[in-house]
């Protein structure tokens, strides 16, 4: 086998750096706010801040983010226009920038004129630009044009000739701001293949444009800027659709924000953030303009009791037509935890496209396994990579849900059955007011007394195996044994299924008598993928406190052979005309 | 210094490319074209001429008053277009800025370098004229060059002060424009020294000695007319008439060069807003 020899010495230079960046902040001091309290004052404006960035010879970075993000101020400090106000800036050999399609030329000078005079500036000797005055005008395919005077180029003109003269001199890296797009396809690709070429000679290009294609077709490294950070480093389609996800939650918001950068990993799929409720977001080609909520019945409703079915009608106007979209609902509890998100995508059904006119869908859920609460629900028409979406109603619609409350803030109504040789009484229809708030900064720890011990947790697959990871809708059998138990008759045993991040799934209270093993059975465990715990306690009434208790004690995780999201699965259907 | 010097030795391409732009820009649409270099000046003087010699009558000893004149107006003329495109020429060119981070003073350098060229042909003029109307020339000719540098030396070291302190506070260009006027009519350029010195009270006069352009013009015209240091000697000392100007064009370039280095890191800053 034979190496292609561009390709070793490309190996090599890789490691080289030919930019670093090392936490460069950039503050202009002089940017008028808006607001009256200093009217008329400057306050400081930070336009990068604490940037870190490593670009290697031979590498081709995008540099992406919205208008105002920092793009053309981290351009500009690579090029040595601008120096950082913090941080240290490492650059080996020469920079060149093509910003703002040939800033430098002069409209009263012809283009040959210009050659020379962007030369000088750029800093190459006369006697370099005559000898590539040819090469120059050749590439640029001016023709005729080159002996008139720049002000009756077009911008795409204007472009070829600003490319020209710095593709043709000598530098180590090149950055190019948001001007490749200008030139007509040709040309385009022109660029393309001699920028290729300077990739292969071990030069370092970076470019930014807002031609995702762009991006994509060039780049071997991207990173994503918003407010002067940077929000992502690394692979190219990744980072594109982060920022199609920014752009879709935030609407075109330009300036300095309190913007937080884990929303952007969240926002994808759906906004748990409760400040983004009551929004529509979306490019509204289709427009949803009704959703209700129909009970057994089929009868309209905004109150359904815990373990009903539930159907969601979701009525839309097409104005475009889309291609490959599909539909999604997502259900929260009105402190923003998201209990289930189901969508058309994960369900495996394939919409074509959606035609102008009417339509609706309907998620059919067969049992709400959700506990008693107010909940509020997200309704969605997304593209095929649910990355923009066509309508996006965030936390728009408020449901009820009715029945009795087991313990405390319950998220889920699990169904189980306590097996019958142990059954003492099972309180599912009467509330024990258990005080679930002095747990709060016990999470993985123990309260014992020497008269209660636990001897084991365990928890159990159909087959009767231990085991602590299961698979979503497996039956899970929980068992628990006390080496002692001598208590009252007055107190309850509680066991609490807690998320990883300590949201309370669900409470079951038991009353307690001389018995020593205990045993549940969930005929079909519906958690999600993702880490939980258990929490045992034995409460007190009279005191009303825990004798004893193992907060969070027991990990288990959950798996699932499909892709979905939220906390619980429910089973469901979609219709859609 | 040094290092300044160096920066514009290495960078003698690119100051003659700005030169040739500032130039190009300058002539390559007016149809009278580069002519106007010439005309325009001429022009200023024929305007005064009408106004003092013909209307007001102002009488002047020392020499020929259009020759009075034109030995005044051409060397202001200079300083003035100087003094007043280079203060806003770093935001008037901060694209050429961009591209390249070449030292800044070389814009107002490469103005006031393409003024001169305007300007030397319309010296050589006022030579050939001042020759044939007074017959022959003073033997101070030979210090013309050294004449001619500190007005150079002074005029680069206000520009760059200047071309610095317009990108951060953009009053300046108005200030100058009135204290341009106001000094224009400080210097003698149509009246004579010598009625200054017989209306002022001596302390003001000393004053009055110590503005640069009295005694820049004076020296001007001492080494082109024939027959002007005569009548100079009695009313500056030709000490004062030398030290002043030099001293001025030694502390104006000090001056610039160290608030262009205090400022440097700063002039993007403000050009990029």
């Amino acid at each position: 086998m034979t190496i292609c020899p561009i390709e070793k010495r490309l190996n090599n230079i890789q490691t080289d750096t030919a930019v670093e960046l090392r936490s460069v902040s950039k503050k202009y001091p002089f940017s008028k706010t808006a607001d009256n309290s200093s009217n008329g004052n400057f306050t400081d404006f930070w336009a990068l801040k604490d940037l870190s960035l490593e670009v290697y010879q031979g590498e081709i970075l995008g540099v992406i983010g919205r208008n105002g993000a920092g793009k053309t101020t981290l351009l500009n400090i690579i090029t040595g226009f601008l120096s950082p106000t913090d941080g240290r800036v490492f650059i080996k050999g020469k920079v060149l920038g093509l910003f703002n399609l040939g800033v430098g030329f002069q409209d009263e000078l012809t283009g040959r004129e210009n050659i020379f005079l962007n030369g000088a500036i750029i800093g190459a000797t006369k006697k370099e630009l005559e000898n590539k005055l040819n090469l120059i005008i050749e590439f640029s395919e001016l023709g005729e044009f080159i002996n008139m005077p720049l002000g009756t180029y077009s911008q795409g003109m204007r472009l070829r000739l600003a490319f020209s003269i710095i593709a043709n001199l000598d530098f180590n890296t090149m950055l190019i701001d948001e001007v490749l797009a200008v030139g007509d396809a040709l040309f385009q690709s022109k660029c393309f293949q001699r920028l290729m070429d300077f990739k292969r000679a071990g030069k370092t290009l970076i470019i930014t444009t807002q031609s995702m294609d762009l991006i994509e077709r060039l780049c071997d490294k991207v990173i994503l800027m918003d407010h002067g950070r940077l929000l992502f480093k690394g692979n190219v389609i990744e980072g594109i659709n982060k920022y199609l996800a920014l752009l879709n939650t935030e609407k075109f918001f330009v300036g300095p924000g309190k913007k937080n950068i884990e929303l952007v990993e969240n926002t994808k799929k759906w906004v748990g953030d409760v400040s983004e409720w009551g929004k529509g977001l979306g490019t509204k080609e289709v427009i949803i303009n009704k959703v209700e909520f129909k009970n057994r019945f089929g009868l309209r409703c905004s109150e359904i009791k815990s373990g009903d079915p539930l159907k969601i009608k979701v009525c839309f106007n097409v104005r475009n037509i889309v291609k490959d979209p599909h539909f999604g609902i997502a259900i929260f509890r009105n402190d923003g935890v998201y209990c289930y998100g189901p969508n058309t995508a994960f369900d495996g059904y394939k919409i074509s496209e959606l035609r102008e006119g009417r339509g609706h869908f309907i998620l059919n859920f067969q049992r709400l396994l959700l506990a008693p609460g107010e909940y509020r629900i997200s309704v969605a028409i997304w593209d095929k990579n649910e990355i923009l979406a066509f309508d996006y109603h965030v936390g728009y619609y408020k449901l009820t849900i009715n029945g009795n409350r087991n313990s405390g803030n319950e998220l889920l109504a699990i169904p189980f059955k306590i097996s019958a040789r142990n059954y003492l009484n099972f309180l599912s229809n009467n509330f024990i007011d258990l005080n679930l708030k002095i747990l709060n900064d016990k999470w993985g720890q123990r309260i014992e007394k020497d008269d209660i011990k636990i001897e084991s947790v365990q928890l159990l697959n159909y087959q009767g195996q231990k085991k602590n990871i299961f698979m979503t809708n497996e039956p899970v059998r929980l068992e628990i044994n006390f080496s002692d138990f001598r208590v009252e008759n007055k107190n309850y045993l509680w066991i609490g299924l807690y998320r990883d991040d300590g949201v309370y799934c669900q409470g079951i209270v038991l009353l307690v008598r001389k018995k020593r093993n205990f045993s549940i059975l969930f005929p079909k465990f519906p958690l999600l993928p993702g880490g939980y715990r258990i929490s045992l306690g034995i409460w007190d009434i009279s005191a009303g406190n825990f004798l004893t208790c193992h907060h969070a004690i027991y990990p288990f995780r959950m798996v699932f052979n499909r892709q979905d999201h939220g906390t619980v699965y429910l089973e469901h259907n979609w219709h859609w005309r | 210094m040094a290092s300044i010097i160096q920066d514009i030795l290495s960078k003698r391409n690119l100051i003659q490319e700005l030169v040739l732009k500032d130039l190009k820009i300058r002539y390559s649409r007016p149809m009278l074209g580069f002519m106007w270099s010439f005309l325009s000046p001429f022009l200023t003087v024929l305007v005064f001429y009408v106004v003092f010699s013909l209307i007001l009558k102002v009488k002047i000893a020392e020499a020929p008053f259009l020759l009075y004149l034109m030995s005044a107006v051409f060397p202001w003329r200079f300083f003035q277009d100087s003094l007043m495109s280079s203060t806003t020429c770093l935001m008037d060119n901060k694209n050429l800025i961009r591209e390249s981070n070449f030292p800044h003073f070389l814009i107002p350098i490469s103005i006031i370098l393409a003024n001169m060229v305007n300007f030397l042909p319309s010296l050589l003029i006022l030579i050939t004229i001042s020759f044939f109307i007074l017959k022959g020339l003073p033997i101070f000719i030979i210090f013309f060059p050294f004449v001619l540098a500190i007005h150079l030396i002074i005029t680069i070291g206000l520009s760059v002060m200047l071309s610095t302190l317009y990108v951060k506070w953009r009053d300046t260009k108005y200030i100058l424009e009135i204290v341009l006027l106001l000094l224009f009519y400080l210097t003698p350029a149509f009246y004579s020294i010598y009625l200054v010195k017989t209306t002022f009270p001596p302390l003001l006069f000393k004053a009055y000695i110590y503005n640069p352009f009295v005694c820049l013009l004076n020296l001007y015209r001492i080494t082109l007319f024939k027959g002007f240091y005569s009548f100079i000697q009695k009313d500056i000392g030709i000490l004062s008439l030398i030290f002043v100007p030099v001293a001025f064009a030694v502390v104006f370039l000090f001056l610039g060069f160290y608030f262009y280095r205090r400022n440097k890191g700063i002039i993007n800053d403000y050009l990029s807003y």
